[in-house]
């Protein structure tokens, strides 16, 4: 039975790459394992009754969806302080335009949707104001500096990070934004990140790939028998 | 592929989406007042809300005349206090600079459509360096003493 539901939502993921609401990892396992909503069908709850004028309703879908936002936005190379403006930016997006959003249930995708192009729009504009400087730099993530600053991180993140930073930063970001955002627009991805759309479940696959190869060269306990 | 290996492979991958997750949350963590500042910023945007109303306590609701005037306004709810000082710029603009007695997430004027946003500084301290002539609103969120988020709107006032 289990087994059937996951096929089901492979074959929706792989199939369906090009469209909004393809099933994701966080979905499948948060609906797996507890009978509590989704994080997606906690933000549409929200969004509904602050439209529907309680007002406070809006606070709570800005603590459920601002940490995802921020996970979201940092996979763009963005400092803390862009990136904590893009979240910003998103948010009060989405009170201007709220009206333009015919189906609320999509509203966590709207929010990481418009959070992606932002962080896209500001990135681009910003390497091309620091172009001269960092050029001829080693493309530069700030999550590395965090990482490195960060001494109490706990040990299994720290030796995964420690893999996950070997990879390219084309695969980094793919993989943070996938981890994060619930229902990715993969269309929207493969813009962003400069690779044809057919290509993001293959690069997808490709990037976890190398990281379980780093894992396991290393003697890291597979992850298969987990959850 | 059968369906077993495709389950399998599905699991495993949403198990390692998790754990980078973690990873991330723990290596490049929100920063903590992150949220509070993002509920604060929509809060201001969001007209819809219904905000505590401040009362004038003492000054006037008059407008500035002219360069050598100045208007000095404080408005109440009885807890929390703010203190506006309007000046007349050389340009005919208007600096408004205020202060507020509680910790400020978000600060903004409103004069019709528009707004502009001031960010609170040392000791509550914040100010508008150039508005327009016009009938303003100020709307605020602040943190009380018992660590709860509020928010005021004053009465309209010429600046």
């Amino acid at each position: 039975m289990l087994a059937q539901m996951y096929h089901e939502r492979s074959i929706a993921l792989w199939h369906s790459v090009d469209r909004m609401g393809a099933m994701t990892t966080a979905d499948a396992e948060a609906s797996v394992d507890s009978p509590e909503p989704t994080r997606w069908e906690r933000a549409a709850e929200l969004f509904l009754r602050w439209r529907e004028g309680e007002s406070r309703a809006m606070d709570e879908l800005v603590r459920l969806m601002s940490p995802t936002l921020w996970h979201v936005v940092r996979a763009y190379g963005l400092d803390a302080a862009l990136a904590e403006d893009v979240v910003q930016t998103t948010w009060l997006t989405l009170v201007r335009r709220h009206e333009s959003i015919l189906e609320p249930k999509a509203v966590s995708g709207w929010l990481t949707m418009c959070a992606r192009r932002e962080a896209w729009r500001v990135g681009k504009a910003h390497r091309r104001a620091d172009a001269t400087e960092t050029e001829s730099l080693e493309p530069h993530l700030p999550v590395r500096e965090s990482a490195e600053q960060t001494a109490a991180t706990d040990d299994e993140s720290r030796r995964l990070w420690q893999y996950v930073s070997r990879l390219d930063d084309r695969c980094q970001r793919l993989l943070r934004v996938v981890a994060f955002d619930e229902r990715p627009d993969y269309a929207r991805i493969a813009q962003d990140l400069a690779m044809p759309v057919g290509s993001i479940g293959p690069t997808r696959q490709r990037c976890l790939g190398k990281l379980r190869t780093l894992l396991q060269s290393d003697g890291w306990e597979g992850d298969r028998n987990e959850h | 592929m059968n369906t077993e290996d495709f389950a399998e492979d599905f699991a495993a991958d949403a198990a390692l989406f998790a754990r980078m997750r973690g990873m991330w949350e723990k290596v490049d963590p929100m920063p903590a007042d992150l949220v509070d500042r993002m509920v604060a910023a929509v809060a201001v945007e969001d007209l819809s809300r219904e905000y505590a109303l401040l009362t004038l306590v003492e000054g006037s609701l008059a407008p500035v005349r002219g360069e050598t005037d100045t208007a000095t306004l404080q408005f109440s709810d009885g807890t929390t206090n703010v203190l506006l000082h309007v000046t007349a710029t050389e340009d005919g603009g208007r600096r408004v600079d205020g202060w507020v007695d509680a910790s400020a997430l978000a600060i903004r004027l409103t004069q019709g459509d528009r707004t502009w946003t001031a960010e609170a500084g040392e000791h509550g301290r914040f100010a508008f360096d150039s508005v327009t002539p016009g009938v303003s609103r100020l709307r605020l969120v602040v943190r009380g003493d018992d660590g709860e988020m509020n928010d005021f709107q004053t009465p309209q006032f010429e600046v």
